[in-house]
């Protein structure tokens, strides 16, 4: 049965498209904003700029002066931050409903004249803050760069998905002033824009609102490009393998996948949860419970939208096990799920854990907000929070099957293996917290 | 042109959704929230259990139970019953404080009866198959060296051992050490099960769209938790504050040779939330003075010299005492100014924050509310912290009253209280880099930990 959180949809003249969720059950309104605009958009040389950029957006536009749309806001009582991904940037505000109006003008004054407010002071200050961002998050962690090998080993050279968000140390030193200007002008327009209104607000003052605020801005009139074509899945296996002084070895495994969104996207979610997504899965029962033979094993499918998806599952060896034992049982297992798919149990399963995972982050108004924006934005769907569950419900075991056996194949595989080393051996030796969830959106505040 | 600035409403009327109460037939108290529109219901369930009750030498044992609890039943093997869960959309989880021990759930309503069924048998009848604890242990030791790994948390074990006095039981980790855990048995676990796990004293949570239809849902309650019952319980004694180490005023350093960050924790004992000065000025202290990049700390630390992604401050309330920590990290060529710095922010505030600080502290604090406990989750994790911390359930909407009505004083007042300006501070980096520098902004003594 499809869900029925209101849904009403505008496009100003400038090409901004607005949507509006209204939900009286709090004082609260949260504004979100998705701007067309990730890592994937990098010109080679200046990778991790958009998320720079982003941090930028927080030291001062036109009418507001550095730091004052954090302090604003949070006087007021709202919640906010931004966000970066491969394909988007996002800005988010959860505000007190007297306090809509100040979260939109101050967004509409940053999203429109960011520029004139920039400074070479700004942009050396937020370098630096971002370069420790990513030293916190990357560098000083013991498989706190594995993501970045993830990339690098399952998508060609040159593709968008290639580099992370986070970018490198040389390229955050090689930004300048002029970049900026060039970015803002590129991506920051009300026609790669869209504005979330989901709250205490109604549709015919949320459209009213978001007219006074950005309906002056100009549009961009740059179409972007289309997006490239599907990726097949990698045509051998891929293996990088890393020695360092981490607790034990880790092995992660990544696959193409097809683009978010597509009814193979979901049917491959679903192999990846049967494979290792919950504490029932396959891998778990067999790794984890029956063989001793790892820690922990996660997995999840990231949907993107330029011609490939990520799929990753992460195993953690137990000590005294050897990873080509665990590397092995992860073979037979994929190759068994592409010959007999899942379980009546298994799909179930699924379903109900996909169920209760959808319905809880639609539970929070933020988390709402943020789903309307990404499928309006990357899908042009906002109802898509109502009706993709159903979607995904309607998948049958034998399409979870085939999807499998296309994409999930082990001749598809790139693993990169994180093997504990002696400290000792290790120049320049990490140190951080083992989460394999912890590859997360980079973000402006912490 | 820009449209000109728009002035700010007042804030509407709000409270904390709240609980309904009913006592079970074994005594159990249940505390209902009818939260509309929250579809995933959000069920936990409290036990009072002091870890100060467990023998010596077997810290952890409280810890290891309760991820144990779910590990097979009397009516179900270990996987069965882990199927059973999913399959019914459930996520469990378990653990425990220096007060108790919380599962907390999340499911869908139509598998409430199913759930609180799952729950009760966990908590009543586990069996602890010898294969399974000694996973969880082994689990255990793996996850043990993970947190040795990660800077953030080797800092907060080291603060914790060099703030409390090496006797008291808050200077161990709550799931244990190598030696303590290598040391449980599962007769130790079953044993404790037996005599600390069970109803008396216990409290429900149960938040979500209840609409229409509470009387069912107490039903589910009442066939299942209801029903819950152990003969030899034996409730444990009221946790009390941790004692502090005569020491503790001095620097830790653990080494990381080649670390090219700093983790920088400072701290002191503080208050927890029952304390008679009143609550209400300590969350808007942590925010004033550490909780955005405006703050004292990050407007100096991160947006005025960029050495850091943000260092936090926050009052950590346990269910008896509590800490004041500021913690973040910094490159490690900086690291002696940082430190000298943050402790300059931190010493210098005790002179008082001023009036606008008042302002946008309280209204942040106080305004923010309703957002924070919005969800089913929020509502029963906070119930279910005021049913450990033994704090009535009006609790939260009376203590974002006195939020509103603070004045300077309170804030300087519960500052100077706990911050004294006698900290422990940990730097968990290379020290070979970093110690020579901190010599120069350290008045006490600098000691070196390994890794």
């Amino acid at each position: 049965m499809p869900l029925d959180y209101p849904i009403h949809r505008r496009t100003l003249a400038n090409g901004l498209r607005v949507v509006v969720s209204p939900d009286h059950s709090v004082p609260n309104v949260t504004v979100n904003i998705w701007v067309g605009v990730g890592s994937r958009h990098e010109a080679a040389g200046r990778t991790g700029f958009a998320h720079l950029f982003e941090h930028l957006m927080f030291q001062g536009s036109r009418s507001v002066r550095s730091g004052e749309h954090f302090e604003a806001l949070m006087a007021q009582g709202g919640r906010l931050n931004a966000t970066t991904w491969f394909d988007r940037t996002n800005y988010f505000d959860t505000v007190p409903t007297g306090a809509l109006e100040l979260a939109l003008w101050l967004e509409a004054d940053r999203h429109g004249h960011l520029l004139d407010a920039v400074t070479q002071e700004n942009l050396d200050n937020q370098r630096d803050v971002v370069k420790e961002e990513k030293r916190q998050r990357y560098d000083n962690q013991p498989y706190g760069t594995a993501l970045i090998e993830v990339y690098a080993a399952v998508f060609p050279d040159g593709h968008p998905y290639h580099h992370p968000t986070i970018g490198s140390m040389a390229d955050l030193d090689a930004a300048s002033l002029e970049d900026v200007h060039d970015f803002f002008r590129r991506f920051y327009a009300p026609d790669n824009t869209v504005v979330t209104l989901c709250g205490d607000v109604g549709p015919a003052e949320g459209f009213d609102l978001v007219e006074r605020y950005f309906g002056a801005l100009d549009a961009r009139g740059e179409p972007a490009r289309p997006p490239l074509a599907q990726l097949e899945p990698l045509e051998a296996p891929v293996r990088v393998e890393c020695r360092r002084p981490v607790p034990n070895d880790r092995l992660h495994v990544a696959f193409r996948l097809p683009v978010d969104e597509t009814d193979e996207f979901l049917a491959v979610s679903l192999a990846v949860d049967c494979l290792a997504g919950l504490s029932t899965s396959r891998l778990t029962r067999r790794l984890v419970r029956r063989e001793h033979a790892a820690l922990g094993v996660h997995a999840s499918a990231w949907g993107f939208v330029d011609g490939v998806s990520l799929g990753l599952l992460v195993l953690d060896v137990a000590p005294g096990t050897d990873p080509a034992v665990v590397e092995a049982a992860l073979v037979e297992e994929l190759e068994r799920l592409a010959v007999e798919g899942p379980t009546e149990v298994e799909l179930e399963t699924c379903f109900a854990q996909a169920e209760r995972a959808w319905l809880s982050a639609l539970a929070s108004q933020e988390e709402r907000a943020d789903l309307i924006s990404r499928l309006t934005l990357l899908h042009d769907d906002p109802e898509g929070v109502n009706t993709q569950l159903d979607r995904l419900l309607a998948v049958t075991g034998e399409q979870v099957r085939q999807a499998a056996e296309r994409w999930l194949s082990p001749d598809s595989r790139a693993t990169v293996a994180f093997l504990a080393e002696p400290e000792e051996a290790a120049p320049g030796a990490d140190a951080g917290v083992a989460d394999p969830e912890a590859a997360d959106a980079e973000e402006a505040l912490a | 042109m820009s449209t000109p600035r728009p002035t700010v409403g007042p804030p509407r009327p709000w409270a904390f959704p709240a609980a309904e109460e009913h006592v079970l037939d074994n005594g159990v108290r249940v505390l209902l929230h009818d939260v509309p529109g929250q579809h995933v219901l959000s069920l936990r369930v409290v036990v009072p259990v002091s870890l100060a009750v467990e023998p010596a030498g077997l810290e952890g044992l409280a810890a290891m139970t309760a991820r144990l609890l779910d590990e097979g039943t009397a009516r179900h093997g270990p996987e069965e019953f882990a199927q059973l869960m999913e399959r019914h959309g459930m996520a469990l989880g378990a653990g425990v404080s220096d007060g108790g021990l919380l599962v907390d759930v999340d499911v869908p309503r139509s598998h409430l009866r199913t759930a609180s069924s799952l729950v009760t048998q966990a908590l009543a009848e586990p069996v602890f198959p010898e294969a399974e604890v000694r996973r969880i242990l082994r689990t255990r030791l793996a996850e043990i060296e993970q947190e040795r790994a990660s800077a953030p948390h080797r800092a907060l074990r080291e603060l914790a051992r060099t703030l409390w006095d090496p006797a008291d039981r808050a200077a161990t980790p709550t799931a244990g050490t190598p030696e303590s855990i290598g040391s449980l048995t599962r007769d130790d676990v079953a044993g404790f099960h037996r005599s600390r796990v069970g109803p008396q004293g216990a409290t429900v949570v149960l938040a979500g769209d209840l609409s229409g239809d509470v009387g069912s849902a107490l039903a589910a309650l009442d066939a299942t938790l209801g029903r819950w019952s152990n003969d030899d319980h034996e409730p444990s004694p009221r946790p009390v504050p941790p004692r502090a180490a005569a020491d503790r005023v001095r620097t830790v350093v653990v080494d990381r040779p080649g670390a090219v960050q700093t983790e920088i924790s400072v701290g002191c004992p503080g208050p927890d939330r029952s304390t008679t000065h009143g609550w209400a000025p300590h969350p808007v202290v942590s925010f004033v003075l550490g909780g955005s990049p405006t703050a004292r700390v990050d407007a100096v630390l991160r947006e005025e010299k960029g050495y850091t992604y943000g260092i936090r401050t926050s009052f950590r309330p346990r269910v008896a005492g509590g800490t004041f920590v500021a913690q973040g990290s910094v490159r490690s060529e900086v690291t002696a100014e940082a430190t000298g710095l943050l402790l300059g922010i931190l010493d210098g505030a005790r002179e008082g924050f001023t009036e606008g600080e008042l302002r946008s502290g309280t209204d942040y604090v106080s305004r923010t509310a309703p957002g924070r406990y919005a969800t089913a989750d929020a509502v029963a994790d906070e119930s279910a912290s005021l049913a450990l911390e033994r704090l009535p359930v009006d609790f939260t909407t009376r203590n974002l009253r006195a939020v509103s009505e603070l004045t300077l004083e309170d804030l300087d007042g519960a500052y100077r209280r706990t911050a004294t300006g006698e900290w422990s501070v940990v730097l968990v980096g290379d020290a070979d880099r970093i110690v020579p520098d901190l010599e120069a902004v350290l008045s006490g003594p600098v000691g070196t930990v390994g890794r």
